[in-house]
């Protein structure tokens, strides 16, 4: 199995260059990372440095913020033919269910943020629009208590939509830093205390390289590829 | 001690780890975070049968005895922990096996780099001095700390290529200060 990281952060969003976490995802046994900052497709630091690194994919894509559901859909016309990999920093109740209502869209990160989750009418959009739903486990690593108590909570409920309406998942840690990353098999034992089988986990993280891959051919029309 | 059948004993595994941490750490205040990490994520019922115990942690690489039927939970302990105090720390599960012996010699190596510390200063992708070197990795110690304020990092993570412009062998046998 492939397994990608899908929503990584470098500098100056993060604080590791692209290459520093190109290596630790090398170690740690990834075979690509997509490194997703807010500032979309502006240079990143050191992004050259990063292609020296052997033996892993470096892919670039771009993590969406949009306060409104206009300016989100604005941002992603006018980055989507310029970056391999699209998404949106979700949370707030509307920008959720605007991202599922967008087919450019690639994937859903963390709508469990504002505490709500995904709805049904968004996880219904979602599997019409084909947006995949990011299950970020930074939470489950970093906090303890009441705050993941809840946050589990929110997390269980989405799992059962995405198992109702057969909804694409994505695993990923949203790292900052290399000390934020977890090893594919890590990333799958939390899985697993989540309710997730092996499997759907295993699914989960090697799902962004067929993304990946359909994202770089070139497409006239839906279904209709440019050879 | 020999107060139980055989044939009941209890059957374990030994899982080999490495701390990657931004300063040392001692062997108890990682042990006291991951039975806390243990018991947050667990509680009282489902740690009691981990039988975690710590056997033994040199600073960098250490190794984990817990029941062979918990290894999958043992992994998501260590993956919780994130921070020991105030020190940004990660443990990376090098390998699960039956016998001390074996995960000590499958899993651990022998013979590993040091880290060491350098006053030597950069300007570029970021300022600041250099930290520590590991192999390509090198860490920073930026001048101003709002590039590391939002990961809650204390530095930042670069390697040889970074500071080489990409024309250093990619083995990394130089370290392109």
């Amino acid at each position: 199995m492939n397994y990608y990281e899908c929503n990584l952060h470098s500098l100056p969003d993060g604080s590791d260059s692209p290459s520093r976490l190109a290596l630790v995802a090398r170690r740690l046994g990834y075979a690509g990372i997509i490194i997703c900052n807010y500032s979309g497709t502006g240079k990143a630091l050191g992004a050259e440095a990063a292609k020296a690194v052997k033996g892993i994919e470096v892919a670039w894509g771009a993590e969406l913020m949009a306060e409104n559901p206009r300016k989100l859909h604005q941002r992603v016309a006018s980055l989507r033919n310029r970056t391999d990999f699209l998404a949106v920093h979700g949370g707030l109740e509307k920008i959720n269910r605007a991202a599922c209502e967008n087919p450019k869209i690639d994937l859903l990160v963390h709508p469990q943020r504002g505490g709500k989750g995904l709805g049904v009418v968004a996880a219904k959009a979602a599997r019409d629009n084909q947006v995949a739903i990011g299950l970020d486990l930074g939470p489950m690593i970093r906090f303890r208590g009441g705050t993941r108590i809840r946050w589990i909570k929110t997390v269980k409920r989405d799992l059962v939509f995405a198992r109702k309406f057969d909804l694409d998942l994505m695993i990923t840690t949203g790292a900052l830093s290399h000390l934020d990353m977890r090893s594919p098999r890590a990333l799958m034992a939390l899985a697993e205390l989540l309710g997730l089988e092996r499997d759907e986990a295993q699914r989960a993280l090697s799902f962004p390289g067929t993304i990946l891959e359909l994202n770089r051919k070139r497409w006239l029309l839906p279904g209709v590829e440019m050879l | 001690m020999r107060s139980w059948l055989p044939v009941l004993r209890d059957r374990r595994r030994y899982i080999a780890f490495e701390l990657e941490a931004e300063y040392g750490i001692e062997r108890k205040d990682l042990l006291g975070e991951v039975y806390s990490s243990q018991m947050s994520l667990l509680g009282d019922i489902g740690a009691s049968e981990d039988q975690l115990v710590l056997v033994a942690f040199d600073g960098r690489f250490g190794l984990i005895r817990c029941s062979h039927k918990r290894v999958e939970e043992c992994r998501a302990v260590l993956a919780t922990v994130s921070s020991v105090g105030s020190t940004r720390v990660a443990i990376r599960v090098r390998g699960v096996s039956g016998t001390i012996k074996a995960a000590t010699e499958k899993y651990i190596p022998q013979s590993i780099l040091q880290a060491y510390d350098d006053k030597r200063k950069i300007d570029w992708p970021v300022s600041g001095s250099v930290a520590h070197v590991l192999g390509c990795e090198i860490d920073i110690c930026p001048d101003s700390q709002e590039i590391t304020g939002r990961s809650g990092t204390m530095y930042v993570g670069l390697t040889s290529f970074d500071l080489c412009g990409g024309d250093v062998d990619a083995d990394g046998t130089s370290d392109g200060l």
